[in-house]
């Protein structure tokens, strides 16, 4: 295998974009799910309409942000209104196609925990908590959840569920009175996975070219459904690279 | 006839709150907080405070870290990439002060349902959450699962929010109240929601060229008791169209306030240990630090 020539986060950026369709409704936060609905904006999809949840739709940001809040991401919006006009109006009336969400920990069913993890003793440590984040895990079409595959944060169980998956085993979600989807796709530096959303369980679609099935295996802390077959995640093309690195992110700051 | 002029001193204005109150401050993370207010109240040594707000910002965190509140309402938050909530945060985890904690948009709607006087309002989010789940076991739970009377649907119905006073920081204001807010504006159902709604305003504008902006006026007179002009009033924070948030200074709050004995040092030398807003910007870097962070005409940051 030829060594590659993109990074880790590009190759991310390129599996997140490839998911999103022309004229979808994207619920983007920081970092990555920006600069993959950025990437799919800039190729396929012209049309998608980016949401932040604390009242911006339709921006386009020039200069790297350090957060949601900070109006870097708000740089040529075309709509400012409140969280009722985006998490509101958009996500809970049904018209958000994509979520995406990022964790601390994601668990075999795709519970996300944003909120706390145990320490020595009875001890916790308290992160940021929800924000939208459980809002837009209840209540869009599908979640899309970007995030380092590592064995602690690809968990069996998580230890709070800040933002509800399929719950359990079965159709839990459903009877619960959720709403949205559910989650649909984790993009990890490793692989592409989805769901059996019939089951509620988490499945490996594809494995990045030069990562190996044990080390995915390896580094994910429950037992991923499978197929047989396993084709690798398609790479970033030059025209992708050249976006990524010259318009979308060109500090390097994610990517 | 003489238009009613509420303008008031930032330590007028705040006087008036009473220990104990419910307040709601205006901050979003890093972006237009109510950080002079969030000082005053400091200095005037407040106490037992309930804050609520829909994204924890800042301007509570200062609160929470000076031990003047007793109950925090909020939907999760964080300093951005500067941080964590360190005072929040640390007291979530040492059991120091009683912590509600929802979703952005169950606290935002907590706020649209008080701003339009209803008792409860219903959302579709928080089902199967552990949010809901340590919220239903509070002692008197402010949510309830129930079903829809026509439909069946399940649903969290919520027991709205009526903040007693709203600290609201705007771009500008005229003198009886008027209030114009650019950019995202999370606060406004909040700010509406309050018994009494106090806007601070970096800019005091005439109140004959308020008709002339009405397409940006938010807050309306109607509702608003007094109005504080505080030009920087939201620093280290951003104000949208007017400066951006200090990068220097929030690193250096991140960084002291990661301790407890380090957050009292930042009172001490910031808040507690200056006169007034006043002296504490120039502490901050003064004129020459403001003309830095003067936001771009075009790019609004």
């Amino acid at each position: 295998m030829p060594e590659a020539n993109y990074s880790k986060g590009e190759i991310m950026a390129a599996a997140g974009a490839r998911e999103i369709k022309d004229g979808q409704n994207i619920v983007v936060g920081l970092g990555l799910p920006q600069v993959a609905a950025l990437l799919a904006k800039n190729t396929h999809a012209p049309n998608i309409s980016m949401i932040n949840e604390q009242g911006v739709v339709g921006f386009s940001p020039v200069d790297p942000a350090v957060g949601m809040a900070d109006p870097r991401m708000w740089y040529k919006a075309t709509y400012f209104n409140s969280f009722i006009g985006t998490l509101g109006s958009f996500l809970h009336r049904g018209k958000v196609d994509i979520g995406f969400l990022g964790a601390l920990e994601v668990d075999q069913f795709g519970n996300m925990n944003s909120t706390m993890v145990g320490g020595p003793g009875n001890t916790i440590r308290h992160f940021t908590g929800s924000g939208g984040a459980n809002d837009i895990a209840s209540l869009a079409k599908n979640i899309m959840i970007i995030m380092r595959h590592e064995k602690r944060k690809l968990r069996a169980a998580v230890q709070y569920i800040t933002s509800p998956g399929y719950l359990g085993e079965g159709n839990l979600r459903q009877s619960t009175g959720l709403k949205g989807g559910g989650p649909w796709r984790v993009i990890t530096d490793k692989a592409v996975l989805g769901f059996d959303r019939a089951r509620g369980r988490m499945k490996l679609l594809s494995i990045h070219p030069g990562v190996e099935l044990d080390d995915v295996l390896e580094n994910t802390g429950f037992e991923l459904l499978r197929d047989e077959q396993l084709p690798a995640t398609v790479p970033p093309t030059a025209e992708e690279l050249k976006l990524l690195r010259e318009v979308i992110d060109p500090t390097g700051m994610y990517i | 006839m003489v238009k009613l002029n509420k303008i008031r001193s930032l330590s007028e204005a705040v006087a008036s709150v009473r220990d104990g109150s419910h307040l709601f401050l205006s901050g979003f993370a890093i972006s237009r907080n109510a950080i002079a207010v969030a000082h005053e109240l400091i200095r005037q040594n407040k106490r037992e405070l309930t804050l609520s707000q829909c994204i924890g910002a800042m301007d509570a965190d200062l609160l929470v870290g000076a031990g003047a509140v007793k109950r925090y309402i909020y939907g999760g938050g964080s300093l951005d990439r500067f941080g964590p909530l360190w005072n929040i945060n640390r007291a979530i985890e040492q059991g120091a002060i009683e912590v509600d904690e929802f979703s952005g948009l169950s606290m935002a709607l907590r706020f649209l349902g008080g701003s339009l006087g209803l008792p409860c309002i219903p959302i579709q989010s928080l089902l199967g959450s552990d949010i809901l789940k340590n919220l239903l076991n509070k002692e008197v739970p402010e949510v309830k699962v129930t079903e829809c009377p026509f439909t069946g649907e399940k649903m969290v119905l919520l027991k709205t929010l009526q903040p007693d006073v709203a600290f609201v920081h705007v771009q500008k204001a005229d003198c009886t109240g008027n209030a114009i807010i650019q950019g995202p504006r999370w606060d406004e159902d909040a700010a509406k929601a309050a018994d009494q709604i106090v806007i601070v305003a970096d800019e005091i504008i005439p109140t004959e060229l308020t008709p002339f902006l009405v397409e940006e006026v938010r807050i309306p007179a109607g509702r608003v008791s007094m109005v504080v002009h505080q030009p920087y009033g939201a620093h280290p924070t951003s104000l949208y169209g007017v400066y951006d948030y200090d990068r220097e200074h929030l690193t250096e709050y991140a960084s002291m306030a990661r301790t407890p004995d380090g957050m009292q040092e930042y009172l001490d030398r910031y808040v507690r240990g200056v006169k007034d807003f006043s002296a504490y910007l120039e502490a901050v870097g003064g004129l020459e630090k403001m003309i830095r962070i003067k936001a771009d005409a075009l790019k609004k940051y």
